[in-house]
């Protein structure tokens, strides 16, 4: 079965706090020098679920990533993982989209790379974090679409999908083609350690452009954005943390312990 | 007249003679060849460089005994009886070829005069050799150190004890035949203990007939003895004569610990690392015949020091068990190999090692433990994605962020120490002849930042001129390697040769051993050839060039711990005690493990990260009694992952009162002001 | 565009109850609603729904939509879309609102997907925009490192899904007054492409993490399944219940559902204690509505520090079992 999954590139979550700065004016977040941008969580995720139907099914694995140029980077690791073939899709009217425009530029790639039986998003990106481009690109391509999967398998041309709901779980099934986004709930990602890794580096991503993909301007008119930051701040949470000692850890434990008896 | 020449039951002695050698080499020869195969299973390896080199200096190693004696120490003297009985083995070897093969067997006749004087020196050998076989049975036997504790199967039990008795009775053989010679044809000016025997035997008054009956049955039971032990020894699990001297022909001959890379022709394959026997190089298959079962690595090794499952000479004589079971059938080719890990290695044995090398040190016959273990953790890593939950997320890091520390738990980022620094930070395009090259944890983590910056201090006190890359460095690669995660080492190795040579670097100092010994040792696989220079090694120089004066009283009693991969890794054991010594008013003390037989902090092989598994006490807690124990106030070290170690032990110990750990270049730093 | 008018809020319920979430959205849309001066309609779906409709009216709406369907009565992606973008076709609301749950994180992008809206997710505050008069929502971004305020200038209708437990519930008022309108068509069964196969209750034993007055939560720290035992017997003694961090969910030691944080669970406990967890700000996105944290961890420089009002450094094997029987020992004595 042939995939799509669509990653993206973001500013390490892992980095200090303190460390976390923005420019309250452009809204925009200002990424601390020295610190390479990371695979969103979530998508890297969706690479494994990839990866694990191919591990069954074998089959062909294309990772497109919207972005700047060094979205490469993201391409390379989902091919180090063990995905076929890769595209960055850059353009200077690509920037900024909101997660409709996201969506348009992903489908019209999507439909360029035309045979596909699954389309796996990350759930949402672990930066910015809309959660929505997975539900609005499967409106586009008019594919039926399963959100939060923990579990994915397949069977001719039908996918079976576990969803972690707060209660238990569900279990779904849609036929194919179909969209699919993927929650943390489906295990952590294997670790690129095959010469992959290195045979991944030095590949040469290609890299799509709004005319490769036939993408129309007007879609990508920031004026017709759906949504709009205007506010950006970093929330403040000062708390004193009141350190709690002993001579022993089991002492420090019991002064602990004196002082929520009190709060409960 | 030997007993060879006369005739039993019609039968030429010389027949039997022969008859009984040629079935007995041919036993051996055959079980030989059969081992010879089974190293043979394993993948060629060309280690016949330099074979006249190797050829000497292994002779020389062993005649000089300098294999077994190197282990001797105040508390284990066994290596001076396994010298004795090598020698005196030697003697009486070539005893037997004159003797019982050129006078016996052929015929000969051998000169009275040499053979009193050598018959006298093998009197007086066999009392030495007896000697140390009784010292030896004590040890084993009464004594009991715990590095010669073993679990041992039946066929081992009865091979010491065939081993004890055989050496034994060829010694008294030895004596009964001499005297009994003597006495039968009452030869005069006998040996001395051979004719103390002789005269005995003559006194109690039997005939010569009885007396020449009784030599003949004696010399050929002697006979049947030795060529007993020559088809016993290869059919026994008592290899080590056989290969030992093999594998100190075929040691390495590089940089001791440097790892080899994955060849490129390799990389299509679907297994990577170690799990099967054939998997192994031939070498590392030799390695496993070649062990003497001497417990000396288990007896340095960190891991067995503090509980962990792991012991360096089980896992090789385990491996060796395991080639001998299934080497048969794999040589039949009637069975594919199965998996090793969980079976014969666990992997927790795999993930205990902290690579400082302490085994192979003290190996007398130079197996390579440490090459092994990460063999098979690249198997682990590269084929199975299996590795503790704490090594995973230290790759991961490795492979997303450039460095081994997670991002939340170090508050800082790699170029921040730099800040209200004035350095020269290189950027693109820049050039520099001397990088100081801080390192990950030099770079990160709050308190070895202070050691680096006193590096930095230190340096341009002495005027040196220096960059550093800041926040574009990133990880050597080390704990990535020896975790097995060998592709992305081969990637951090070639992309940091290539800053350097876009910045054309020359020289490169660093504080951090790990980073020295893969830069210095391991990089030039890759082609990076430049010249690497640890802190130590670059301030000793500054020191001996008089650019450095360490002029202040520290008053300090102070006591160095040596990294592994400054000391046993690079032979770097001089420098930091020049140093240290060149400081006035302070007195050096050694620890009782210092040098090449140093304990580890606990952090090497990537176990700064790895979660330790649970012992009788951790590592560092045992290297802090060590260090507590010479009463110094101040435990020196020149390795970041040392410094780390220690800090954690003193603190989890609550020694902050009684003990303080430093880097070298803090206290240079102090002694300069 | 002007012809839209009114806020509109996907309800949820479940045994004949309205859902904890759906009362804060009323007690929210409420506020929004008489800000605008505009009506606040409920959209219930399924064949039990109308027993339910005076008690929405009560909690404040002006309009209550049942989609009596019995295809509904269960949630299914497709056949919740087809019905919700349907009346929010016919009703032209101004401003559609979800709860931040199962159905409202599936839903609502489905929802704005056909309806080519302007969404806001996981919202922890809504207003309106004084100039503009404008939805403003704000969310976190960037794991809540930062938050963001958005707008949808132009796109309608404008959707928030709204965090549970960050608004105050609705006052109950059972003579308030509105009416109840059927929502016209059913769902057509040939749009429904996912199909529901099955759907499985876990029963969990003792307090439920969302409701419990005290959560013990461990992270990747903790360092094993079986660790979690000693959280366990912790929460006990307080009666509370456990939770965890992403990483130690990934690893399997405890159930996803445990999950505290952005993508898990978002729990306001009186006490919260984090065991053996760095404090990432996707995690802490999960408790900080917390009354009082206590953060015990080996490393004095972790973040959960940053956030916590009690700290102990140290080897949480060796604090928590004393911990636990100080406690045990206080609330016998």
């Amino acid at each position: 079965m042939n995939t799509i999954v669509c990653v993206k590139q973001v500013l390490d979550p892992e980095i200090p706090p303190a460390k976390f700065k923005i420019d309250a004016e452009a809204k925009q977040v200002i990424p601390p020098a020295g610190v390479p941008p990371v695979i969103s969580v979530y998508d890297e995720r969706a690479v494994e679920a990839a990866l694990r139907l191919k591990d069954k099914h074998k089959g062909k694995i294309t990772a497109l990533s919207m972005g700047s140029e060094k979205a490469a980077d993201v391409i390379k690791h989902a091919i180090a993982l063990g995905a076929d073939d890769g595209f960055v899709l850059q353009d200077a009217a690509f920037e900024n989209l909101d997660s409709f425009g996201t969506a348009y530029v992903l489908a019209k790639a999507i439909q360029k790379i035309g045979e596909y039986d699954l389309v796996l998003c990350g759930r949402q990106a672990a930066d910015w974090g809309a959660g929505e481009v997975g539900s609005i690109l499967a409106e586009i391509l008019g594919i039926p679409v399963i959100t939060l999967a923990s579990e994915i398998q397949a069977q001719d041309k039908t996918l079976r999908v576990k969803r972690i709901v707060s209660d238990g779980f569900e279990v779904l099934e849609a036929p194919m083609p179909c969209l699919i986004t993927v929650g943390s709930e489906i295990g952590l990602p294997r670790l690129p350690a095959g010469p992959r890794l290195m045979m991944a580096r030095k590949k040469v991503i290609p890299i799509w452009r709004a005319q490769d993909i036939g993408a129309e301007p007007t879609k990508l008119d920031k004026q017709n954005a759906h949504t709009e930051v205007i506010g950006l701040s970093v929330p403040t949470r000062k708390t004193e943390c009141e350190m709690i000692t002993g001579a022993t850890p089991a002492d420090a434990a019991a002064h602990l312990a004196a002082k929520l008896s009190k709060l409960i | 007249m030997s007993p060879v020449s006369a005739t039993y039951w019609g039968v030429p002695g010389f027949f039997i003679f022969w008859g009984l050698f040629a079935i007995a080499f041919g036993l051996f020869l055959r079980r030989f060849y059969f081992l010879f195969r089974l190293v043979r299973l394993g993948k060629p390896e060309n280690r016949f460089d330099r074979i006249g080199q190797r050829i000497t200096s292994t002779l020389a190693v062993i005649a000089s005994q300098g294999c077994s004696l190197k282990s001797v120490s105040r508390t284990d003297i066994a290596g001076i009886g396994h010298a004795w009985m090598f020698w005196g083995f030697g003697f009486f070897l070539v005893g037997y070829i004159v003797f019982v093969g050129l006078e016996g067997g052929l015929g000969l006749s051998i000169p009275s005069a040499f053979e009193r004087v050598y018959l006298s020196i093998l009197d007086i050998v066999a009392l030495f050799v007896v000697a140390a076989i009784s010292v030896a049975v004590v040890k084993r036997y009464i004594t009991r150190p715990a590095r010669l504790e073993r679990k041992q199967r039946r066929k081992e039990k009865i091979i010491m004890v065939s081993l004890f008795t055989a050496m034994t009775s060829l010694m008294m053989l030895h004596y009964c035949v001499e005297g009994l010679r003597y006495a039968a044809y009452n030869l005069s000016s006998a040996p001395p203990i051979g004719g103390v025997l002789a005269s005995f035997l003559t006194s109690t008054g039997s005939s010569s007939a009885t007396l020449l009956g009784t030599y003949n049955a004696i010399w050929w039971l002697n006979y049947v003895l030795l060529l007993g032990a020559l088809v016993y020894t290869p059919h026994s699990e008592h290899l080590h004569p056989l290969f030992s001297p093999a594998n100190i022909l075929f040691k390495s001959l590089g940089p001791k610990m440097a790892l080899e890379p994955i060849p490129p022709e390799e990389h299509a394959q679907e297994s990577f690392g170690v799990s099967k026997i054939p998997d192994f190089t031939q070498k590392q298959l030799l390695d496993l015949l070649a062990c003497t079962w001497c417990g000396r690595c288990q007896a340095n090794c960190p891991a067995n020091l503090t509980g962990k499952s792991l012991s360096p000479r089980e896992m090789i004589l385990n491996l060796k068990e395991h080639l001998l079971d299934v080497g048969p059938e794999l040589l039949a080719g009637k069975a594919d190999a199965d998996s090793m890990i969980g079976s014969v290695v666990t992997e927790d044995e795999i993930w205990a090692c902290t690579t400082c090398g302490a085994c192979q040190e003290v190996c007398p016959v130079n197996i390579e433990h440490v090459h092994k273990i990460i063999d098979l953790r690249r198997n682990l890593v590269l084929t199975q994605n299996k590795m503790p939950e704490s090594a995973q997320l230290m790759l991961r890091n490795m492979q997303s962020r450039g460095h081994p520390w997670a991002g939340i738990q170090s508050l800082r980022l790699r170029g921040d120490w730099t800040s209200d620094q004035e350095l020269k930070v290189l950027s693109d395009g820049d050039t520099a002849d001397t990088l100081f090259w801080v390192g990950c944890t030099g770079a990160l983590v709050e308190r070895n930042v202070q050691a680096t910056l006193a590096m930095t201090r230190v340096l341009k006190a002495a005027s040196v001129d220096f960059a550093v890359l800041g926040e574009t460095e990133t990880c050597c690669g080390d704990p990535a390697r020896r975790a097995g995660y060998e592709f992305q080492f081969q990637m951090m190795a070639e992309q940091n040769i290539e800053v350097f040579k876009s910045h054309n670097i020359k020289e490169i100092i660093t504080s951090c051993p790990h980073c020295y010994n893969t830069i210095k040792n391991e990089y030039p696989r890759f082609g990076g050839d430049f010249k690497v220079v640890h802190s130590t090694q670059f301030i000793a120089d500054l020191i001996a060039q008089g650019k450095l004066k360490l002029t202040k009283d520290l008053k300090s009693r102070l006591t160095y711990h040596d990294p592994c991969y400054l000391g046993r890794y690079n032979d770097v054991y001089q420098e930091p005690r020049q140093i240290l010594q060149a400081i006035p008013n302070t007195t050096l003390v050694e620890m009782e493990r210092s040098r090449n037989k140093g304990l580890c902090c606990g952090a090497g092989g990537g176990h700064t990260w790895i979660e330790e598994q649970p012992g009788t006490t951790k590592i560092n807690q045992l290297r802090l009694q060590d260090a507590l124990g010479t009463g110094a106030a101040q435990v020196v070290t020149a390795c970041p992952y040392c410094l780390q170690m220690f800090e954690e032990s003193i603190e989890h110990k609550d020694k902050k009162d009684s003990l303080k750990v430093q880097d070298l270049a803090e206290i240079v730093e102090a002694a300069m002001r | 565009m002007d012809n839209r008018k009114g806020i509109l809020v996907c309800g949820e319920f479940a045994e004949a109850k309205l859902a904890p979430i759906t009362i804060e959205l009323l007690g929210l849309g409420r506020k929004l609603a008489n800000e605008l001066g505009e009506p606040l309609s409920v959209l219930l779906m399924g064949s039990k729904a109308s027993g339910l409709t005076q008690e929405t009216i009560a909690f404040g709406a002006d309009n209550v939509y049942v989609a009596d369907d019995a295809l509904l009565d269960q949630y299914n992606s497709d056949g919740y879309t087809q019905i919700a973008a349907n009346l929010c076709q016919q009703a032209l609301p101004s401003i559609v609102l979800l709860g931040h749950t199962d159905v409202g994180m599936d839903l609502a992008p489905r929802l704005n997907a056909r309806l080519g809206g302007g969404l806001a997710m996981d919202c922890l505050a809504l207003s309106i925009d004084p100039a503009t008069q404008l939805l403003a929502s704000t969310r976190p971004v960037f794991g809540g490192n930062a938050h963001a305020t958005m707008l949808a200038k132009s796109a309608r209708p404008q959707m928030a899904t709204v965090r549970p437990k960050t608004m105050p519930p609705a006052a109950r008022d059972d003579s308030r007054q509105g009416q109840v309108l059927p929502v016209e068509g059913k769902v057509d069964p040939s749009a429904i492409k996912v199909k529901v196969v099955e759907r499985t209750k876990e029963q969990v034993e003792g307090v439920k993490l969302e409701d419990a007055e005290v959560v013990v939560s461990g992270g990747r720290g903790i360092g094993g399944a079986q660790n979690f035992a000693m959280l366990r017997e912790l929460a006990n003694v307080l009666g509370g219940a456990v939770g965890a961090t992403r990483p130690a969910c990934d690893e399997g030691w405890v159930p996803v559902r445990l999950q505290v944080g952005q993508s898990g669970k978002v729990v306001s406990p009186k006490l919260y204690i984090a065991v053996a967890l760095s404090g990432a700000m996707a995690h802490i996105a999960g408790c900080l509505g917390s009354k009082v944290i206590v953060a015990i961890n080996k490393d004095k420089d972790a973040n959960i520090f940053n956030v916590a009002h009690f700290g102990i450094v140290g080897d949480y094997k060796e604090i928590l079992p004393a911990l636990t029987a100080k406690l045990r020992e206080l609330k016998s004595g």
